[in-house]
């Protein structure tokens, strides 16, 4: 019951900034280069949230940035979840030594803290929204490699393994039949809460200005922006802030819920 | 339950322990220093050196906290942008203008204990033409053929043509003991201060030095406290942990002092200009039209205002107020988008066209480049902006010249003449003007400098070398307790010795 409560809360919270980018599609308040608002307008009438310092309409800004904030992070889950997948598959039925090889590698890359690898492909590529999404989805990847190769290797031990094993099903159908059915859901919720981390991941690298560069609209750089004046005009700064807690708190939510959902253990206990 | 509260304890201890550690870095100023001769001066800024030596790249903050208080030159620049006698006492010009005599002052001493000579000033001038010298004056100073010291008071300079901005370049040269060793990490002057200690990541110390040649300083000592974001650094002086802060970038901290009568604030005259630099080598940049067309499109009065809220000022060319040849040019560049169109059209442009604007990562370039894209994108230009680190820009745009256009902060002052010379970052290859730069140079009188100089900065103006958008506004927040601060800050300049605290 509390699961399917969590996880609805959780949907409902993604859904929302899911609907704002969408919206911003087809229709903003303002053309996000209209600098016409005045500098650091207040809140009010012709702009609902105030302009910035440029004399842009907040909202605008906003609604824009939410469509950079999803696509970061649906698209590092997308890179990492691909990646990690596979990687941990294959680490999951490979020989001892690959095994050893493959963990010692994803070891060291989980190490790196995730920014600091970022920054390293975001130097060494041009800063674009595209570095963002393959620098946070290659550190995810380590991560979602190292859970999925534990998965597997517990599927793996199981007598029902053996038995198909024996029953000469080739390991093509094992993985399909077998180990991807068992081990999706915990899969599930991990890419879930990685999801919101990545959101964080691309706010963090846009307001250390090495986002998708100016004017895309992004809610780490707007916090940037907003620090200096944060005094003078806090919804600059409290506005994109409140959206991340958002966006962030509804990705967790919605993993609790997955998780309570998905796993019987759970549910018979309730 | 009394092992638990042990470890309560203990854990309040560590905290408490931390919390001294934390502090001792960070001396308090202001109330717990006592007032007069002396007080401690802490100085909070954003510069902190690279290293401690001007001539290998030390930067901006070596400058700012060595220029005239550890190391002296044979002139001084002061805040008022005059030059005076410094270490050298007086000098005669011969009439062909070639040959400079210089009398030193007497009964100076660098702060190792050693009796300054004309063989230390020899040396110091000779490292700032060094082949492995990083000075941005390097060039101002290669008309100087030899230097030479007939007796230990007198130095001599030939130059191989006349250079009328030879005393005033001196003014930037230091004075170091010949004898003195690793200076990127050490440093011997004849300046009232001696380096105390310098806490990389932290602070710089400077105590007075009690063998000083002058008037003693009027405080007991400065203390440079670096920050690397201005936030934080305004903090520290609500919080009373600096006592001045040497430049204010940006007017939305201002609100917190305006008014409060424990603080004053100081407007004075800055000499940094932003700029949106183009490439002029390279097409479509090579047409003056062109560029004429994109200052024109710019409204460089409503991104002022945007970044700096009433404070700063217009530019229409390269020298800024304080430059004996400044001219108010700004009509030179209107905000007219209806003519920056007819003159894209006429120079082959009329679908507009496409270009990257190389964009270093720190306030205010990205607002401005924002606006700047917004700006060109009406008279049908597409921007894409590159932010790039201060040190890509060294190397892509300064060095490898790879780059359609650039912003960039220029902060020194008589910097008008980098347009005569064509090898400059940014290319701009006039005949005419390399010409004037060269002839003003060599002029006998500071009125010819002044008119030929004036020609140039004209003509740079009127073929939009450059696009000037605005010059900084210089604005000084210190406690009221204080006074004798300079307001100017020339070329980054802080001459601390004449501040008093209460």
């Amino acid at each position: 019951m509390r699961g399917r409560l969590t996880f609805a809360a959780g949907c409902a919270l993604v859904g929302l900034v899911l609907a704002v980018a969408l919206v911003s599609l087809v229709w903003l308040p303002y053309d996000p280069a209209d600098t016409t608002g005045g500098r650091l307008a207040p809140p009010g009438g012709a702009h609902l949230l105030g302009t910035d310092k440029l004399g842009r309409d907040l909202l605008t800004q906003l609604m824009a940035g939410a469509r950079t904030a999803l696509i970061a992070g649906i698209g590092s889950v997308l890179v990492g979840g691909l990646l990690g997948v596979t990687g941990g598959l294959l680490a999951g039925f490979a020989t001892r030594w690959l095994d050893d090889a493959l963990s010692a590698a994803l070891d060291i890359v989980i190490a790196f803290p995730t920014l600091l690898l970022a920054m390293l492909v975001a130097a060494a590529r041009e800063a674009s929204l595209g570095s963002v999404v393959l620098a946070i989805g290659l550190g995810m990847s380590a991560i979602v490699a190292r859970l999925t190769r534990v998965l597997v290797k517990r599927v793996l031990a199981q007598d029902y393994i053996t038995a198909a094993r024996t029953s000469g099903t080739s390991w093509p159908r094992i993985v399909a039949e077998h180990v991807l059915p068992n081990i999706w859901p915990m899969l599930l919720v991990n890419l879930a809460l990685q999801l919101g981390l990545a959101v964080l991941a691309e706010a963090a690298l846009s307001y250390l200005g090495l986002g998708p560069p100016p004017p895309n609209a992004s809610w780490g750089r707007l916090l940037q922006e907003a620090q200096a004046t944060v005094l003078t005009a806090p919804t600059g700064a409290i506005a994109p802030g409140v959206l991340l807690v958002v966006l962030v708190v509804g990705t967790n939510l919605v993993a609790d819920g997955l998780r309570d959902l998905a796993d019987p253990t759970r549910r018979r206990s309730r | 339950m009394s092992s638990k509260l042990a470890g309560v304890l203990a854990a309040l201890t560590l905290l408490v322990a931390a919390c001294g550690s934390g502090t001792g870095n960070t001396p308090r100023g202001g109330s717990s220093a006592a007032p007069g001769s002396a007080a401690t001066i802490e100085v909070g800024s954003l510069y902190e050196p690279q290293n401690l030596d001007n001539i290998a790249g030390g930067g901006q903050g070596v400058t700012e906290a060595f220029n005239g208080n550890v190391y002296e030159g044979l002139f001084r620049l002061t805040d008022a942008g005059k030059v005076e006698n410094l270490l050298a006492e007086s000098y005669k010009v011969a009439d062909d203008g070639l040959t400079y005599t210089f009398k030193l002052r007497q009964g100076v001493r660098f702060h190792s204990g050693k009796a300054l000579t004309a063989a230390d000033v020899t040396n110091s001038i000779e490292r700032v033409l060094a082949e492995d010298s990083q000075s941005a004056r390097k060039s101002n100073l290669k008309v100087i053929k030899s230097v030479t010291a007939p007796d230990d008071a007198t130095a001599v300079v030939e130059l191989s043509s006349r250079s009328i901005s030879l005393v005033y370049n001196l003014s930037y040269v230091w004075i170091v003991n010949a004898a003195a060793k690793d200076l990127t990490t050490a440093a011997d002057g004849t300046g009232p201060y001696r380096l105390g200690a310098w806490k990389r990541g932290s602070t710089l110390s400077l105590a007075p030095f009690s063998g000083y040649w002058g008037p003693r300083p009027a405080n007991g000592g400065v203390v440079f406290h670096y920050f690397t974001e201005a936030t934080a650094l305004n903090n520290a002086l609500l919080t009373g942990a600096v006592d001045i802060v040497t430049s204010q970038q940006s007017p939305d901290a201002l609100s917190q002092f305006t008014g409060n009568p424990d603080y004053k604030i100081g407007e004075g005259h800055s000499t940094t200009k932003l700029l949106l630099a183009f490439n002029d080598r390279r097409a479509p940049f090579d047409k003056p039209q062109v560029r004429r067309a994109v200052a024109a499109a710019i409204d460089d009065a409503k991104l002022l205002e945007s970044v700096w809220a009433g404070h700063g000022s217009l530019i229409g060319s390269m020298v800024p107020p304080t430059d004996p040849w400044y001219e108010d040019l700004t009509s030179l560049d209107r905000h007219d988008v209806e003519q920056a169109k007819r003159d894209l059209a006429a120079a082959g442009y009329a679908q507009g066209f496409r270009f990257t604007l190389d964009t270093p990562n720190y306030d205010p370039h990205p607002t401005a480049a924002t606006f700047i894209k917004g700006e060109l994108a009406k008279v049908g230009i597409t921007v894409d902006i590159n932010v790039i680190t201060a040190d890509e820009w060294y190397t892509k745009v300064y060095k490898n010249r790879d780059f359609a256009a650039t912003m960039q902060e220029h902060v020194n002052d008589r910097d008008v003449v980098w347009y005569g010379d064509p090898g400059f970052y940014w290319g701009y290859d006039d005949e005419q003007v390399t010409a004037w730069v060269a002839e003003a140079e060599r002029a006998k009188t500071t009125e010819e400098q002044t008119a030929l100089l004036k020609k140039a900065n004209r003509r740079i103006a009127e073929n939009a070398a450059s696009d000037w958008i605005y010059l900084y506004p210089q604005i000084v927040v210190a406690s009221s307790a204080l006074s004798g601060y300079p307001v100017n800050g020339l070329n980054s300049q802080f001459y601390a010795y004449g501040i008093k605290k209460g």
